[in-house]
């Protein structure tokens, strides 16, 4: 009871003596007059100073188009030549860590479930992701750890996986991890009825076997390297006590194995952790407990960061311009997996020609959009985003990095249409929930006028967008949207650009790249794949299927107390169980 | 008490059309929650999609769903959450008092801050005080709640360095913080209400304060205390009153945004989720209930008139 007492008190007072009153009612006005116009210049045309231009290291002056690039994957950093510097992506990590004490932070979206396998919505993960784990995890640098299995084996034929599962690890109701608990969890997962939206990213799995109580087979239909990534990928995987689905509302309860258990989840207001002294990853987690108050409103979130109300939010460019440089808040931010895109439906005629395509991506002046759209917090990217490994292509081999308009006309000259001519206006949707996705489509539509292609914006609310892109309908001629964490690279490609992908509109079909993504699925060798994965996506930037804008930052803010916080290139925050607090 | 009876039964028709035009309404909305689960990136084969249309009684045929729906209404079951798989009766029984507290609290200030201004803008003989009423009255009518409550967020903290509490807290566990935590959205939602009654309390007294009677009290001698308060503003007030409940209601639209920038989990920002969610049967539950509270406030408002100048009768 004592935890929900002091869940009360985090009201922030701060005694004011009269004369500092006096001080503060005479700037008042002039405050308030500040306080308008910052909000009323949210949308301000003035980019905001990019923090990565200011700090980025001069480390690779010479590199042909510099630009800051990923902080996760240092090891990756090293065999790739291109990826530059390290955008700061940890809080300071002085001192040794202290036990206790109880975060206080923001969620910015209420999460849609607490249900680790039927939901797309990265709210969800967010919430479920201190609470359930997974056979597998990521590090800091996207390498796959073990987690709940401490080792695996793959079988000659690559068919069947064999976990071994960690002795001794304990369910937040006390009960001890056994493979039927795996077994049961990713059966739930693979059952049509759960409808899990995540399912493939456990690819062709046929069965779940239980070997004895510490050992489980996942069977195979074909070879599927991605598998273990997959794993730790967290949103089809979970592990829950077996027959908890039937027992408990997992939309707003949860019983998992993670560093923290739910204390309670209001919906609309707040989320509640306590740490699990019984975790089996000791000496983690160091907080004695983490309440996430459900704030949409960014001013509230930014509001509450200065006040010292919160140790921890997540911020867009623009918000983080507001507040840096106040005292005790650090700023955090690096590439995430984030693509900001724009799907073609090429069974649309004017979007038929791969021509016409190319010289509308060529009229883009993508770092103009850049520091217009994401207000400078961006890096430009292929289909697969920057960042993320070896796997997309490095800064200097992307096409694209400044305009050509003389070309761009000759293109299409060559397609039949001079000037634009013949070709029906475009049709570009989009929806305010993402406002980079309606800023691209305005810059979209300015570009494409300079080569005398016409084209409208159409916004949409989020639900009736969702709906409009929908397989199979595809109801749109162009679509901005953005694609995120995938555990493998296939994820990114194979289902928009394989002629048999299910989330491909149109229909895209080169017979190159069907070869190419299925000899990729087939191959265990990394750095072969690494060579195809690459060679797919100069392709693609040649074909135009998709246009690929830039891989965004993930910032978050800090206050001075939260140390040892660690960025993921997933975009998840799953890594403040090694974070602590101090004060 | 026919009159009454009346009232009651056109206010139940009303009611009967709200139903079936909020189940029409929320279904023709393009995306149903099966595409809101899927979202842009999830895969849903068809199958799947059925299994979850089937969950949730979706695959009826839509006479069969808005039957069920209502005779489950009429049986107090408002059915459950798609999201939460919670009761919806219990969820909007738990979000209602959030709301009422706030839109309540907002009339009561408004009611407040706008009659005492314009009672004093009506009487006073000072220019300066009449532009003062001006300015407050034009402001209000032209600044937005939900803007207002950003700045008042972002003043609050950078200049004061305070904020209330971060968790609610309902009035009946702590008044006090509760109060704390309403503070700035009802300054956020009166403004707006007050100028509204300001310059409905000012004109209408000034068009008493002119009539016969008013002069006879004058010219008996009565106190000023007693000809403005007794005399004219009882007379005024109905114009006002009218307006006070007409703008609850809207009240309650503005109370949509404003529980969502403050993060106060009530009615409004329920709906609104619920929405975006395409949560069916919470949509379908709280637009009945802020239909009823609509009607109701009608209702007493017309009861009111009766209260306020005995010459009304309703027959």
């Amino acid at each position: 009871m004592s935890d929900r007492e002091d869940f009360r008190r985090v009201s922030v007072h701060r005694e004011l003596s009269r004369r500092s009153f006096l001080q503060l009612g005479a700037s008042g006005l002039a405050m308030a007059g500040a306080a308008i116009i910052v909000a009323a210049c949210g949308q301000s045309a003035t980019p905001a100073p990019s923090q990565v231009a200011q700090s980025a290291p001069t480390t690779a002056p010479g590199a042909a188009p510099t630009v800051a690039a990923t902080a996760a994957p240092t090891a990756a950093a090293a065999s790739n030549p291109t990826a530059v510097t390290t955008s700061k992506a940890t809080t300071a990590t002085t001192g040794k860590p202290t036990p206790g004490g109880t975060l206080y932070a923001a969620a910015e979206v209420d999460p849609v479930s607490l249900d680790p396998h039927t939901q797309s919505n990265f709210s969800a993960l967010q919430a479920y992701d201190h609470i359930y784990e997974s056979l597998t995890a990521y590090d800091e640098k996207m390498n796959v750890i073990p987690s709940l299995a401490t080792k695996w084996d793959i079988s000659e034929d690559g068919k069947t996986y064999t976990f071994h599962l960690r002795p001794n690890v304990k369910f937040h109701n006390g009960q001890t991890l056994s493979a039927n608990d795996v077994k049961y969890s990713i059966d739930r997962v693979l059952n049509p009825k759960t409808a899990s939206p995540w399912k493939s990213w456990l690819g062709p799995m046929e069965a779940v076997k239980v070997v004895d109580p510490l050992t489980v087979q996942m069977v195979m239909g074909t070879p599927f390297p991605p598998l273990l990534s997959g794993l730790a990928g967290n949103r089809a995987s979970g592990i829950m006590p077996a027959g908890l689905a039937e027992k408990l509302n997992l939309k707003i309860k949860a019983i998992g194995t993670g560093p923290f258990k739910l204390i309670e989840y209001v919906p609309l207001d707040h989320i509640s952790y306590q740490k699990f002294t019984d975790y089996w990853n000791q000496p983690y987690p160091y907080m004695g407990g983490m309440v996430f108050k459900i704030l949409q409103e960014e001013s509230a979130r930014l509001a509450g960061l200065k006040a010292g109300q919160i140790e921890y939010a997540e911020l867009s460019a623009q918000g983080a311009a507001q507040i840096k440089g106040a005292a005790g808040i650090s700023i955090l931010e690096s590439p995430y997996a984030w693509v900001d895109l724009t799907e073609n439906n090429l069974s649309v005629p004017a979007l038929k020609d791969a021509r016409v395509r190319r010289a509308l991506r060529m009229t883009i002046d993508i770092k103009s959009m850049i520091q217009k759209a994401a207000f400078g917090a961006a890096v430009p990217s292929g289909p697969v985003p920057a960042g993320y490994g070896q796997w997309p292509l490095p800064q200097n081999e992307l096409p694209y990095l400044t305009p050509d308009l003389a070309g761009a006309k000759k293109l299409l000259a060559e397609a039949g249409h001079p000037n634009g001519q013949g070709l029906a206006p475009i049709v570009i949707k989009c929806s305010p929930q993402y406002p980079d996705f309606v800023s691209n489509a305005e810059i979209m539509k300015a570009s494409f006028a300079q080569i005398g292609v016409q084209s409208t914006v159409q916004q949409e609310e989020w639900g009736t967008f969702v709906k409009d892109s929908a397989p199979p309908g595809f109801n749109y001629q162009q679509s901005n949207t953005a694609d995120t964490f995938r555990p493998d690279p296939d994820g990114f490609l194979y289902p928009y650009f394989h002629s048999k992908g299910n989330l491909n509109p149109g229909n895209y079909s080169n017979p190159k790249v069907d070869s190419l993504l299925d000899q990729a699925r087939t191959i265990s060798d990394q750095s072969q794949r690494v060579t195809l994965y690459h060679d797919i996506q100069k392709i693609l930037l040649q074909d135009c299927p998709t246009f690929f804008w830039y891989t965004k930052y993930n910032i978050e803010a800090t206050g001075g107390k939260l140390h040892g916080y660690a960025q993921s290139f997933t975009g998840r925050r799953y890594l403040l169980y090694k974070a602590w607090l101090t004060g | 008490m026919r009159y009454f009876i009346r009232r009651l039964l056109s206010t139940l028709l009303v009611l009967a059309g709200v139903s079936v035009l909020i189940f029409v309404l929320v279904r023709l909305l393009p995306g149903n929650i099966v595409d809101i689960i899927a979202g842009t990136e999830g895969e849903l084969s068809h199958a799947q999609r059925l299994a979850v249309l089937q969950e949730f009684g979706l695959n009826q045929p839509l006479p069969v769903q808005y039957g069920l729906w209502v005779w489950n209404l009429l049986h107090g079951n408002f059915g459950y959450s798609y999201r939460t798989d919670q009761p919806v009766a219990g969820l909007l029984l738990s979000r209602l008092p959030i709301t009422i507290e706030l839109a309540l609290l907002s009339v009561v200030a408004s009611a407040l801050i706008g009659m005492i201004l314009g009672i004093v803008a009506s009487v006073s003989s000072s220019g300066k005080v009449k532009v003062v009423a001006q300015i407050v009255g034009l402001l209000g009518l032209s600044i937005p709640s939900f803007w207002l409550a950003v700045v008042l967020i972002i003043f609050a903290s950078f200049t004061f360095h305070w904020l209330p509490p971060l968790i609610f807290v309902q009035i009946w566990q702590n008044p006090w913080l509760n109060l704390q935590q309403m503070f700035l959205p009802v300054l956020s939602l009166a403004l707006g209400l007050a100028a509204v009654v300001l310059r409905m309390t000012r004109s209408s007294m000034l068009e008493v304060l002119g009539e016969d009677y008013v002069k006879v009290a004058w010219a008996k001698g009565l106190p000023r205390r007693v000809v403005v308060l007794r005399h004219a503003l009882r007379n005024a007030l109905i114009p006002v009153v009218t307006v006070l409940g007409l703008q609850t209601g809207y009240l309650l639209g503005g109370v949509v945004i404003t529980e969502q920038i403050f993060g106060l989990p009530g009615l409004g920002w329920t709906l609104l989720n619920g929405v975006y969610q395409r949560d069916y049967p919470v949509v379908e539950g709280s637009v009945m209930l802020f239909s009823v509270t609509f009607a109701v406030i009608n209702l007493v408002v017309d009861l009111l008139y009766t209260a306020l100048d005995p010459r009304i009768r309703y027959e």
